[in-house]
């Protein structure tokens, strides 16, 4: 003890050292290395739970947590605005009205040939048919027998027409003018409708799914009538165009006093919806 | 960031220390490539530096023990994890210091303490105990069994981490930036925790401070 040189003052450093001095002894570190293989083997031995590679997976991951979240919910958001967009903007583009027009002499192109003996009627094939048979052809005309309908749409086209020329409801000579007002301004509008239009109507026609359905009542009839008029429509004369404003006059007019019916049957791009 | 991380230590850390931890770099990657053995070569190189954290947090020998065995096991089984981001001596030292942190909140009721002996080769804790005991009358072991109590009582009084904080940086000698990367917390806080520490601790043993 006398060798030990003499300290006179301690800090609290100093006396932390002396914490620092307590050490195990030497036979101490024997028992350790024992007990610690006997751990190592158990730890090989042990089967590892079928959860722990989840776990391994999952913390490797926890980085991209932020990303991929934000990438899924972009996703699903942009899923779900184009999966919303049609069925919104169905009721905004209303086909019928704006594209009816009449061309004398183009047949009807339809994939199917169940239409293609419809022939274009003319203005003066129509006022004839309207005076040899006003009334009979609607009731000869069955949805269900889509064989019958091809003859009979020619005549019952034309009967409408005559009856859209003498339409004289307000709304529907506010939708005509409004056309009528809207295209000086932009010529293309009508050839826009009318593109919008084949292209919506192309699908419905060669599946003939209306001829399937079974919808008593003359309005579905009429809407069917319609349809292949459409079709047959081609040409851009004056008289034509005349005929179109009233022909989009009378099924606007048709479409607002048979609303339920009407909503009942929508066509959305390249689909036919129709609800019960 | 893995790139700052690394540049900052880097910068802090002294030659010798990178190259103890290129050093254990090596084994590591031998052990990961399959040399079991060459674990045996940390396990002789780190056990006394862990035993030694470990032991002064929890002032039992028997749980310094057996956690130092577990935080050498759960190394062993990580170490195919362990990418070389920090040096070994490091997430060996944070595997340790949570396992004892996790132990010490378990058993936080718990307070059964067991010393070890002072190593009488150590020159600075003997001329403390000499310089100590001329003040007194008491034999030398006795007045050293009683500093040793008086030590472990001031260290208890000290939160868990504020225990750990003076345990790395005044008992086992690891630098701030160091500590910082174990307990996973920044430089300012370390020394503030340290600097409590000290002040708490000079409170607790002032009558064996001599000016």
């Amino acid at each position: 003890m006398n060798d030990i040189p003499r300290k006179t003052s301690v800090t609290l450093e100093d006396l932390l050292r002396v914490k620092r001095a307590e050490q195990p002894p030497a036979e101490f570190w024997g028992r350790f290395e024992q007990g610690l293989r006997a751990k190592q083997l158990a730890a090989i031995v042990e089967p590892r739970p079928w959860w722990a590679p989840f776990i391994r997976i999952s913390a490797r991951l926890s980085r991209y947590q932020l990303p991929v979240g934000a990438t899924a919910v972009l996703a699903i958001t942009l899923f779900t605005l184009r999966e919303y967009q049609p069925a919104s903007q169905s009721p905004v583009f209303e086909p019928e009205p704006a594209r009816v027009t009449l061309a004398p002499s183009a047949p009807v192109e339809t994939p199917t040939g169940e239409f293609d003996a419809i022939n274009v009627p003319t203005p003066s094939s129509a006022n004839r048919v309207a005076a040899v048979q006003p009334v009979a052809a609607p009731a000869a005309v069955d949805p269900r027998k889509a064989q019958a309908v091809p003859a009979a749409a020619t005549a019952v086209g034309a009967v409408s027409h005559v009856a859209m020329i003498n339409s004289e409801y307000t709304s529907a000579r506010y939708m005509a003018d409004n056309l009528a007002a809207a295209q000086p301004s932009d010529p293309n509008l009508d050839q826009m409708l009318g593109l919008s239009l084949r292209n919506s109507d192309a699908s419905v026609i060669p599946s003939e799914p209306l001829a399937q359905i079974n919808v008593p009542g003359e309005s579905r009839l009429y809407r069917l009538l319609g349809g292949a008029a459409h079709q047959a429509s081609v040409g851009t004369s004056d008289s034509a165009l005349r005929l179109n404003a009233q022909t989009a006059r009378h099924l606007s007019e048709r479409r607002l006093s048979e609303s339920d019916v009407i909503s009942r049957l929508a066509v959305e791009g390249d689909r036919l919806t129709v609800r019960f | 960031m893995d790139t700052v991380k690394t540049l900052g230590k880097t910068l802090v850390a002294s030659p010798e220390r990178q190259l103890e931890a290129d050093f254990d770099l090596t084994i590591v990657r031998r052990v990961q490539e399959g040399d079991v053995a060459a674990f045996d070569q940390l396990v002789l190189k780190y056990r006394g530096r862990v035993y030694a954290v470990v032991y002064n947090m929890t002032s039992n020998r028997e749980d310094a023990s057996d956690l130092t065995q577990d935080a050498f096991i759960k190394s062993f089984q990580s170490i195919n994890r362990f990418q070389g981001q920090s040096s070994f001596f490091t997430w060996l030292y944070r595997i340790a210091v949570n396992s004892t942190l996790t132990h010490l909140r378990k058993n936080r009721l718990r307070t059964f303490f067991s010393f070890e002996k002072i190593n009488e080769d150590d020159k600075v804790s003997s001329e403390v105990i000499a310089a100590l005991t001329d003040d007194t009358s008491a034999d030398h072991e006795t007045f050293a069994r009683e500093l040793q109590e008086k030590l472990n009582e001031a260290m208890q009084k000290l939160s868990i981490r504020h225990r750990t904080v003076i345990t790395l940086f005044e008992i086992d000698g690891l630098g701030h930036q160091e500590i910082a990367e174990i307990m996973n917390c920044s430089v300012g806080t370390v020394r503030s925790r340290l600097h409590y520490a000290k002040q708490l601790l000079q409170a607790e043993l002032q009558t064996y401070i001599r000016r």
